[in-house]
């Protein structure tokens, strides 16, 4: 990587590690979230949460909330305003009408003058259901004779309703079928039977991954207002405010121009805070006449947000004796719940994505049980197949006396390498990433490590290919020559400071002279969500336009005041200057005094960056992983962790490493602890953070961390997507640590000490 | 049951508050005194946001009763640093880029706090055990150690 640190070099800010600039309100408790806001007269809003996994609805009775003082209202989906509804869309289902699909989706709203009083009078709601059999078991679900799990499964079998990606083989389903099929999705390359006979070893086993919620720190929070002008304004802590504006103007019927959406702070997101309750929260502002405020418990929130799924990967993969796999055969069921959603595409491309293999076949089921419906977590479908994928790489090394580095590096794909799609890879570094840990000390350590009884060294890699959206910024000059950018992505990760960077690199200034805004969505300009790991990628390319047309426009006039060529002139610290001449210059104040003033005898500077990138730089992560294991409460320490990430170009280190370490801490979680777990009547056991554990200080090293750099060919100065990769490997890579330290092989993650007894003998079904 | 008064010191300042018997400390502390950098996680004291010193003890303010902390001394996020500028550990979290969404960095340095208070240079083991009844889901912790071990140094521990 000697030549990337060389073009390090001849950057001033881009390249370097800077401290966000929003860190020192974060430490000081001043800024300003969602729960922290207030409008006059503000209700508070508590959701009527069903008490059932799958019922219809006989009757609602109110009368004893109401009774209570403070009550404003108590709405139910016959009193909602006029709007879109489609059963089949989670988010047009502003509250359940007829039929309740899952354990706490919302029947009814409690309006209050304070959240005490509304969490109070919820109680007080009597409603009457029918109880129907509930579908929890995505296996069960897909029998022929399964009840189902919703009335509109029918429809959605004919294909009267599309699925939310590519339906292939859909007409292939029959009566005699599997039943509670949202979607399907089949990949095929070359021959596998074919290669299962070259293979040498052959594994196989159903690996399963739980439901496990992005158990973001801060919960979901929405306040709406609609004004006398007929506008709705909405504040959400939504990683994609202009997608919640045009969904909510979409649901309740109204121009975007009269939809405004502001984000919050963002209190953590990783996939879950897109787009839930925006609708219905609006839709009880324009009831009431009065703000209304959502401010989401954490039992709610993991009751009734959208959760990552449950998944079941069935996996039979072949290798030759020299280490080249031969055949990759896989069924991925993903558990969606109660509405179409879950990260299927991307699930499948993956699992035949990280190695070259000429003969695979991957077949994908996306499939309705009455289970709250799911949504993205960081890098949606990616863990759940690695888990697989990752272990039954191990296990086929093992099997050949092979060592597990050089299986991956003889297997891992590289540019032109196809996905299972066909589509090729652009540049990337999984090899770079692996070669990277190869060299770390952990890995060098290995056997060492394994001298000591109960302790082991796992390896697995990850990918993800990245979101792309279209995006755009503006950058403009200040009557005092400071600069301010204007974007409309939601900074959750420290991208306003990357794109300070980035300004601040093109107009060569201090960093501390631009200052970066995100805009709610009636003045910023276009961005795509917070979400794909792209916001560095796609924004920071507009941002990058943006700085240079801005200092096109400088230049220009520069030009003519200084009566020199623009190639003849130079930006220093908010001076313009003809180079090698100190006396002809002029300054960034004089700019924007002469653009903006009475009299002002040039326009405004305003620099406009706008980008619709089409090709994706996809990131990979190789990370290892020391454990150690208590043979009799089969108990896991993680002793070590490595992570190589391949970022293209860090344009913050900082916080490139931020993303990296956190995201393999949820990796860790993902690996020994997460998982919803439900009763038999679809219940969920433990809607809080005592039951639903989370890494803790004590669970956690400090984790290694290393940059790889080879750079993409869109992003700007090389970067690629950062966000995602870095949770994928963790369940594997775990599990691949305990099968080193124990020799033996847990399928199921979490890896909990019952999971490990019983892999080990010690306790039976 | 009628609102009672109860009296409280929070961070130097005095304050009378009638509270409904069911409030919590954290929401008297939020939604009454108006100070709102303290956050709500949980509200089952699981997860470390709220986190508050009271009569020298580090508390989960969301399970505490407002009742309870009558005749409190409290220290809440906005009593470390702020206006006179940042303390080292807040410099230090700044520094070290041990912030991310920021929803848990309140209690955390609440914490970070209590512990430098108690020992002023804890090691890394001692770092972990202390801050484990704060959880964060953004920066997996590794910076968060680093910054309280440098605020440790900064503040001659």
């Amino acid at each position: 990587m000697a030549e990337v640190g060389d073009v390090r070099k001849a950057f001033r800010h881009v390249g370097k590690p800077v401290p966000r600039v929003d860190a020192p309100a974060k430490v000081t408790g001043r800024t300003i979230y969602g729960d922290d806001l207030k409008l006059p007269r503000m209700l508070h809003v508590k959701l009527v949460h069903a008490p059932v996994a799958h019922a219809r609805i006989k009757g609602i009775d109110a009368s004893k909330a109401l009774a209570v003082p403070g009550v404003e209202a108590v709405i139910t989906a016959q009193d909602l305003p006029p709007h879109r509804y489609d059963p089949d869309n989670r988010t047009r289902v502003l509250l359940a009408r007829d039929e309740v699909l899952f354990y706490g989706q919302p029947v009814a709203a409690v309006l209050a003058r304070d959240p005490y009083t509304s969490a109070y009078a919820r109680d007080l709601v009597e409603v009457q259901y029918e109880e129907l059999p509930p579908v929890l078991d995505p296996l069960e679900a897909l029998r022929p004779d399964a009840p189902l799990a919703r009335g509109s499964v029918q429809a959605l079998e004919e294909g009267e309703v599309g699925g939310h990606i590519t339906v292939e083989g859909a007409e292939a389903r029959k009566e005699e079928g599997p039943r509670n099929v949202a979607s399907t999705i089949t990949f095929k390359r070359g021959d596998v039977e074919q290669g299962f006979k070259e293979a040498a070893a052959v594994v196989e086993g159903t690996w399963r991954t739980p439901m496990a919620h992005q158990s973001y720190i801060e919960p979901h929070v929405i306040v709406a207002d609609y004004d006398s002008t007929g506008r709705l304004s909405i504040w959400s802590s939504t990683q994609a405010p202009f997608h919640v504006r045009n969904e909510v103007a979409k649901t309740l019927g109204l121009p975007e121009t009269r939809v405004r959406v502001i984000s919050t702070e963002v209190g953590g997101g990783f996939g879950g805070k897109i787009y839930l309750y925006e609708a219905l929260v609006g839709a009880l502002a324009m009831t009431l006449q009065r703000p209304v405020k959502l401010t989401m418990s954490r039992k709610e929130d993991m009751l009734a947000a959208t959760p990552a799924p449950n998944c079941i990967v069935q996996l039979k993969m072949g290798m030759k004796a020299d280490g080249t796999l031969s055949a990759l055969k896989a069924r991925v069921i993903f558990d969606t719940g109660a509405f179409p959603g879950a990260p299927l595409l991307p699930g499948c491309l993956l699992i035949g994505g990280f190695y070259k293999c000429p003969n695979l076949e991957i077949e994908g089921l996306e499939v309705f049980t009455n289970k709250v419906s799911v949504g993205a977590l960081r890098a949606p479908g990616a863990h759940n197949v690695a888990f697989a994928l990752e272990s039954a790489l191990d296990m086929l090394a093992r099997r050949l006396e092979l060592d597990p580095m050089e299986v991956r590096l003889k297997n891992a794909v590289e540019k032109g390498d196809p996905l299972p799609s066909g589509q090729p890879y652009p540049a990337i570094g999984l090899k770079e990433c692996l070669e990277a840990v190869a060299k770390s000390q952990l890995w060098q350590r290995r056997h060492e490590i394994r001298a000591h009884p109960n302790r082991g060294v796992g390896l697995a890699v990850g990918g993800w290919l990245g979101g792309l959206q279209p995006a755009s910024a503006t950058v403009t000059l200040n009557a005092d020559g400071t600069v301010n950018a204007l974007v409309g992505a939601a900074d959750i990760t420290g991208t306003n400071t990357a794109f300070a960077q980035i300004v601040a690199e093109v107009l060569n200034l201090p960093l501390e002279m631009v200052r970066v805004t995100t805009g709610d969505t009636d003045s910023a300009p276009y961005a795509g969500m917070s979400a794909g790991s792209k916001v560095t990628f796609t924004v920071g390319r507009a941002v990058k336009l943006a700085a240079e047309d801005a200092k096109e426009q400088i230049l220009r006039i520069a030009s003519q005041r200084l009566e020199a060529p623009p190639e003849e002139l130079e930006l220093v610290d908010g001076v313009v200057r003809v180079r090698g001449r100190e006396d002809k210059q002029l300054t960034f104040r004089e700019l924007g005094r002469w653009s903006t003033a009475f009299g002002g005898r040039y326009p405004p500077i305003v620099g406009r960056g706008a980008v619709a990138p089409r090709l994706q730089a996809p990131s990979f992560s190789a990370q290892a992983v020391e454990v150690e294991v208590d043979p009799n409460t089969g108990q896991v320490q993680v002793l070590s962790w490595v992570v190589a990430q391949d970022v293209g170009f860090a344009i913050n280190p900082m916080a490139v490493e931020g993303q990296m370490q956190g995201g393999s801490t949820q990796g860790l979680g993902l690996a020994l602890f997460e998982e919803m777990a439900y009763d038999e009547q679809g219940r969920l056991l433990n809607p809080n953070l005592l039951d639903y554990r989370l890494p803790t200080t004590a669970d956690v090293p400090p984790i290694e961390t290393i940059i790889v750099e080879v750079p993409s060919e869109d992003g700007p100065y090389g970067a690629r997507i950062v966000g995602e990769p870095s949770i994928v490997p963790g369940p594997a890579a775990v599990a691949n640590a305990v099968a080193d330290a124990i020799g033996a092989r847990v399928f199921q993650a979490p890896l909990t000490p019952e999971k490990i007894l019983h892999a080990l003998g010690k306790i039976k079904d | 049951m009628p609102k009672q008064l109860i009296r409280l010191v929070v961070n130097g300042e005095g304050h009378e508050v009638a509270v409904e018997p069911w409030w919590s400390l954290l929401h008297v502390v939020r939604e009454v005194i108006g100070l709102t950098g303290s956050k709500e996680g949980c509200g089952t004291g699981d997860c470390g946001a709220c986190s508050m010193i009271v009569n020298g003890r580090l508390v989960t303010s969301c399970i505490f009763l407002a009742l309870e902390a009558d005749g409190a001394q409290v220290t809440t996020i906005e009593g470390i640093g702020g206006d006179k500028g940042l303390h080292p550990i807040q410099q230090a979290f700044v520094e070290e880029g041990a912030v991310q969404c920021g929803y848990c960095i309140p209690g955390m340095i609440v914490a970070a706090y209590d512990l430098l208070r108690q020992n002023p240079r804890p090691t890394l083991e001692e770092i972990r055990y202390a801050l484990a009844g704060n959880l964060c889901r953004c920066t997996g912790y590794t910076k968060i150690y680093q910054a309280v071990l440098r605020a440790a140094e900064m503040m001659g521990g």
